[in-house]
């Protein structure tokens, strides 16, 4: 599993057998599309077979019609030049739509496996991935290779049979003079090779620089009060013009890269031509040429050169396609969440969950350190929650509330020990049906662009039934008019509205057991009230786990767990704890004391930091 | 820049087109006038390419011709000769235009980056809270690269083209009148061809990037919501729903390419035309003696040549719209102002004493740091509500006084201002006599030292952290010593050791990960780098423990060269050592006292702050002797 997409770009400069490698997989997805691609490779073979007919119909137009004066042969040879033309520009049309459609069913392929890859990576694997950089892969990285293939792959292989057809006709209409003629050939492919590695070096070098830059202004845009705090403006500037000269510097030298190239070809040709001129010119003054060859020599020869200068042109966008569709494959073989098939035999689908939860010797750690030694998170978690059972949880940041409620998502996995819910191990069961069967409401309401309406489904079409019930408990959640027009966009909803349709969302899954994570720390008291005694309804005889930092939001919890850096200290109900008068009791006296001013702290800090 | 025309006529449409073209074309004129020597070496250096583009055709004439009057021999030779001298000359030229075109457009590149950049170090805290990076980032590198683009590649393919579409057709109407009216005839479907279709191109080309965007949006907003997608197992639902906006970008992409795939090739249809109209017409003028069998053979190279130029006009237009739409956005930046500007008449700060002897060592002048607020009113940027009204606070040099409140009470407002990061009033605070605003910003800052609740430190070593706020010419053993100094101070000295490579131990991303109390500590330590006058630290402790948190403020206290301090603070431990102590409400100052004084009376805010650190303290202490029991 490579993780370190940043050094992507120097590893594969560095091993030019894994471009192969990518070069291959892309050709086997492309292959995927092989009547597109056998009907566009036809296409390029007849445009090509016409656009090299076209010079040697000027050739027999010189001397089977004019040289004789023969005005009914100009005419037909006229007219098929004419049809000619007509093959070869429609069938350039032709190749470039269907090369296109190609490319883009290609990408939509990649784009939708690359997005079903991000959907079934774990959750840690986002833990440690900045979203913005996955994204990147997804959206610029698809388009670089999809210009690869509507751009660069057309011209690439046009233009290379296209060099090797009129290599062929040169030898074939005159042997001597093609040879002669194509004398200059070595020189050119040896200087293409020479160009493709410089341009290559030059190419990645600005390429490394330009994420150099990058990353130095996105840094200083993030810590700009800092470097204004300091009066340092001047001098992030002067390095900031450092980095940028060096970018530029790097560009400008790829621009030499093409300079320096673009010449030997020029003078390829010239010389190619010339010698036609010399050789070709006497051949024909001692008649041993006809005229019109030498005129279809001359076309041939100057033909060749021009597909060599689009391949020139076209190089980087081959490149930069290349980069990308390594990096993308690379995201492709990211493990992701075991498919069902692998863990258990005989996944079990939940139908009917009674909400019976188990905890045994649980410990779990989100990372291990390089020594193999494991940071706990939870330590040695063990305790039973019976189904229809009330569950407060109670500690502070970093207790491992959050993480108890994404291990029975199965988010993550326990390292020791096991989770029970109705009796079987949490792993016996399908994940997504698993993860059906709960509903969440979290405290930062997550809300996609869509409608609300679209929010509060996520886009599945519930039946009417559930529709009338959802929207009945937000009407007494005293959500707005605004909040039931559901076609209405959902941004710009307000803390207490966006916890409502929070509420409602995961109401219209009608889950067997509820979690609220901290769903009520951010609204008023009035609305806390409101929303608690919506949520005892909904979850009457379904268990229900309470995460609060407010103890009154769990006072008349059935249980209450209270927990510490991954330890369970105390377990009971408010009264039992309160009379244990241990974490419990002196929490919540605590709270007690600014309780009326509502200046409880939004989170207790863990005040350690060793 | 170049002189600007007046506008001529009195056409009032026309006029009024021309100041939009002159005023979008702004930044792209500015950097060709800057670079006129290169662009002007380029342009001349393929004028030349071009013209002797015009000579080959003309030798291979002159060669079949030769070929079939029976000429001697070596006129053949110098043809040949002439022909590789001409591409000997291009082959430099060809270099040339490269060399001073592009390069100068990369230079154009590098100079907006520059410019853009530059600016964005001007702007002050209030624009940064309401741009997004990814917006601000693509502005510096993809709309520098559309300008850049328009400078280089647009102007070369339309001088190219502009040169080609001038002197072609003059040399063949010298070699035939008629038979460039012959094989022109098609030539006035191309224009019209050319407008009908760029803007249809133009239009779906639009509709595939805003399908696109839409994407990524997509993409962007499900991966930021990937943890309600699985809780709600609805992965393919989403899945589904980017299939859909993808087939929508095909079929855009397909409309697109309908066009588009056949744009080039019809043009090339069109000059094709030309040429089977000379293998008509050319062949009978050629057996009617009207011209020769060399003419024709030029007059088909020369068609052929004008199959380019009509396709890089298009070419050079949309490199010249996209520049444009470039231009507007970034100049929408670059025209923002800093509401957070030097005075026009600053106060002579630091005193003339200090600044005569060595000017370019300005000395470590002091101020003595009494700051008053007098009638001061705050409210942020573009917020109608204000944060703080009527302060009126007297806060005498050397003193060390804390601000609590509850959250939002405005600690950080009136803390934050005194450094000028957001804008503040005239008259109403004051630093030793002189308002804020008359004091020149940088010395205004380097009095002082701000450590505010965000904590942000840059991808360096700790040492080039910690020593961020010292003078760039600061010597080496002074510097290593001043942080050694500030990082003792602020408790973080001994977890630096403890870092792999110490304090060269690099920080950030690619870096190690500190936790939230050494990170706190470090921005302390830089804070203090600097030896400021005015200490701030804004919650700047919060995640600190509370016997660290003690050593640091009592080392503080110790420190020499001292002046005044200001403190915000959650815990009462923080402050209850404070010369004085402020309690703000309601945006307002509550009451003010030392902690003694405040403490005394029963149920106030300050008393339930204390009573509440007593019950958390209390609180701590026994989860401390419970975790003693953990294994």
């Amino acid at each position: 599993m490579n993780l370190n997409l940043e050094t992507d770009e120097t590893s594969s400069a560095l091993q030019p057998q894994i471009q192969m490698k990518t070069f291959r997989r892309l050709l086997a997805v492309i292959g995927g599309q092989k009547k597109l691609l056998i009907a566009g490779l036809l296409l390029i073979f007849l445009g090509t077979a016409a656009a090299l007919s076209e010079p040697r119909l000027f050739g027999y137009a010189i001397d089977d019609a004019i040289l004789p004066k023969d005005w009914l042969l100009l005419r037909n040879i006229g007219i098929f030049y004419l049809l000619v033309v007509c093959i070869r520009v429609s069938s350039m049309i032709a190749q470039a739509y269907l090369f296109e459609k190609l490319g883009q069913r290609v990408m939509q392929e990649l784009r939708l496996a690359l997005f079903a890859q991000l959907q079934a990576l774990p959750v840690s694997t986002y833990d440690r991935n900045p979203v913005g950089r996955l994204i990147t892969r997804v959206t610029n990285d698809i388009s670089a290779m999809a210009e690869m293939f509507s751009a660069g792959f057309v011209t690439m292989i046009g233009n290379i049979l296209i060099v090797i057809g009129t290599l062929v006709w040169l030898l074939v209409l005159d042997l001597r003079l093609g040879l002669i003629a194509s004398a200059v050939f070595p020189v050119i492919l040896i200087t293409s090779a020479h160009f493709s590695r410089s341009l290559t070096t030059a190419y990645r070098n600005a390429r490394t620089r330009l994420s150099a830059l990058n990353a130095f202004l996105a840094e200083n845009i993030l810590g700009m009060k800092v470097v204004h705090l300091f009066n340092r403006q001047k001098i992030h500037v002067n390095r900031f013009m450092q980095i940028n000269e060096s970018l530029a510097d790097a560009q400008i030298s790829s621009v030499k890269v093409f300079a320096y190239f673009q010449p030997t070809l020029t003078w390829c040709s010239g010389i190619a031509v010339s010698l036609v001129i010399w050789f070709g010119g006497s051949r024909a003054l001692e008649g041993s040429l006809k005229p019109g060859i030498l005129v279809a020599f001359f076309s041939y020869v100057l033909a060749m050169f021009q597909p060599m200068r689009e391949i020139v042109d076209k190089w980087t966008v081959f490149l930069s396609g290349m980069t990308a569709a390594e990096r993308v494959f690379g995201i492709l073989d990211w493990e992701t969440e075991m498919p069902v098939a692998e863990t258990a035999i005989e996944a079990v689908a939940l139908s009917d969950v009674r909400g019976h939860i188990v905890f045994e010797n649980v410990w779990f750690a989100y990372t291990t350190d390089k020594h193999g030694g494991e940071h706990w998170v939870l330590k040695d978690l063990s305790f039973e929650i019976k189904p229809g059972m009330q569950v407060g949880i109670v500690g502070h940041t970093g207790s491992g509330k959050t993480t108890l409620i994404s291990l029975l998502l199965r988010f993550y996995e326990p390292q020791k020990g096991r989770i029970l819910l109705d009796g079987k191990d949490l792993r016996d069961y399908d994940r997504r049906s698993l993860r059906a069967s709960i509903g969440i409401v979290q405290q930062d309401v997550f809300l996609f662009s869509g409608s609300i309406e679209e929010n509060l489904h996520l886009w599945k079409n519930p039946a009417p039934e559930t529709r009338a019930k959802v929207e009945g408990a937000m009407k007494n959640l005293g959500a707005s008019r605004h909040l039931l027009n559901l076609d209405e966009r959902g941004s710009n909803l307000s803390t207490g509205e966006r916890q409502i349709l929070a509420f409602g969302r995961a109401l219209a899954s009608d889950p067997k057991i509820w979690i609220m994570d901290e769903a009520t720390s951010n609204i008023d008291s009035e609305s806390e009230e409101r929303l608690n005694t919506a949520l005892t309804e909904a979850s009457k005889d379904r268990t229900l786990l309470m995460i609060a930092h407010r103890l009154a939001t769990v006072r008349s919890a059935d249980l209450i767990l209270t927990l510490h850096k991954g330890v369970l200290v105390e377990c009971g109900s408010h009264r039992e704890l309160l009379e244990q008068n241990g974490f419990y009791s002196k929490l919540y006296r605590y709270q007690s004391v600014l309780e009326k001013e509502h200046l409880v702290e939004p989170e207790l800090g863990t005040s350690t930091d060793l | 820049m170049p002189p600007e025309a007046a506008s001529s006529g009195g056409d009032l449409t026309r006029g009024s087109a021309w100041r939009k073209f002159l005023d979008e074309s702004a930044l792209l004129r500015h950097y060709l006038w800057k670079y006129r020597k290169f662009v002007g070496y380029g342009l001349a250096t393929l004028l030349l390419v071009d013209l002797l583009e015009l000579a080959p055709p003309i030798f291979l004439k002159n060669s079949i011709d030769a070929v079939m009057g029976g000429k001697p021999r070596r006129i053949l030779a110098w043809f040949a000769l002439a022909y590789v001298l001409t591409s000997l000359i291009q082959g430099f030229c060809r270099y040339g235009w490269r060399i001073y075109l592009i390069r100068s457009s990369m230079l154009a590149g590098r100079d907006l980056r520059l410019k853009f950049s530059d600016h964005l170090f001007q702007l002050s805290a209030s624009f940064y809270d309401k741009r997004r990076i990814g917006e601000l980032m693509s502005l510096a590198t993809n709309d520098v690269d559309a300008v850049r683009m328009a400078m280089g590649a647009g102007l070369l393919t339309m001088a190219d083209a502009a040169f080609y579409i001038v002197t072609v057709p003059v040399v063949m109407v010298i070699l035939s009148p008629q038979l460039t009216l012959l094989a022109f005839l098609p030539l006035p479907l191309i224009p019209w061809f050319v407008m009908r279709n760029e803007r249809e191109i133009h239009t779906r080309f639009q509709s595939v990037q805003a399908s696109f965007s839409k994407i990524s949006a997509m993409a962007q907003e499900n991966l930021n919501g990937i943890r309600i997608t699985k809780a709600f197992a609805r992965e393919d639902e989403q899945h589904h729903r980017i299939q859909k906006l993808g087939e929508e970008y095909v079929r855009l992409n397909l409309e697109l390419a309908k066009i588009q795939s056949a744009f080039g090739p019809t043009l090339d249809f069109m000059m094709s035309l030309g040429l089977v109209i000379l293998l008509f017409m050319g062949g009978r003028f050629v057996i009617s003696d009207l011209v020769t069998l060399g003419t024709f053979v030029a007059f088909q190279r020369y068609i052929q040549k004008m199959v380019w130029p009509m396709t890089a006009i298009g070419l050079s237009l949309s490199y010249y719209q996209r520049s444009v739409a470039s231009s507007i956005r970034m100049e929408e930046v670059l025209s923002l102002q800093s509401d957070v500007q030097e005075s026009l008449s600053p106060a002579e700060l630091p005193p003339a004493a200090f600044r005569t002897s060595k000017a370019a060592h300005p000395g470590p002048w002091k101020t003595a740091g009494a700051i008053e607020f007098r009638k001061f009113h705050f409210g942020f940027p573009g917020s109608a509500n204000p944060v703080l009204r009527n302060i009126d606070l007297k806060i005498e040099a050397g003193q060390r006084v804390a601000f609590v409140g509850s959250i939002g009470a405005g600690k950080t407002a009136l803390l934050g201002v005194l450094p000028r990061l957001y804008p503040v009033g005239d008259g109403m605070v004051h630093l030793d006599g002189v308002d804020i605003n008359q004091w020149p910003l940088e010395e205004l800052r380097r009095q002082i030292g701000y450590v505010g609740q965000e904590v942000f430190l840059f991808s360096e070593s700790v040492l080039e952290n910690v020593a961020y706020g010292l003078h760039e010419w600061t010597d080496a053993p002074k510097k290593l010593l001043a942080t050694h100094q500030a990082m003792t101070l602020a408790s973080v000295r001994e977890d630096v050791k403890l870092l792999s490579h110490g304090e060269q131990t690099r920080l950030g991303e690619r870096g190690v990960n500190l936790s939230g109390g050494q990170k706190q500590r470090l921005t302390l330590a830089r804070a203090l780098a600097k030896e400021p006058s005015v200490l701030i630290l804004d919650d700047a402790l919060s995640s600190v423990d509370v016997q660290t948190e003690e050593t640091i403020l009592s080392g503080l206290r110790a420190r020499s060269g001292r002046n005044t301090e200001l403190l915000a603070a959650h815990r009462i431990s923080t402050v209850k050592d404070s010369d004085w102590i402020v309690v703000l409400a309601d945006g307002g100052i509550g009451r003010q006292g030392t902690h003694s004084q405040l403490i005394t009376e029963k149920n106030s805010l300050y008393w339930k702050f204390h009573e509440q650190q007593r019950l958390k303290d209390d609180l701590a202490e026994y989860l401390r002797d419970l975790e003693g029991t953990f294994s």
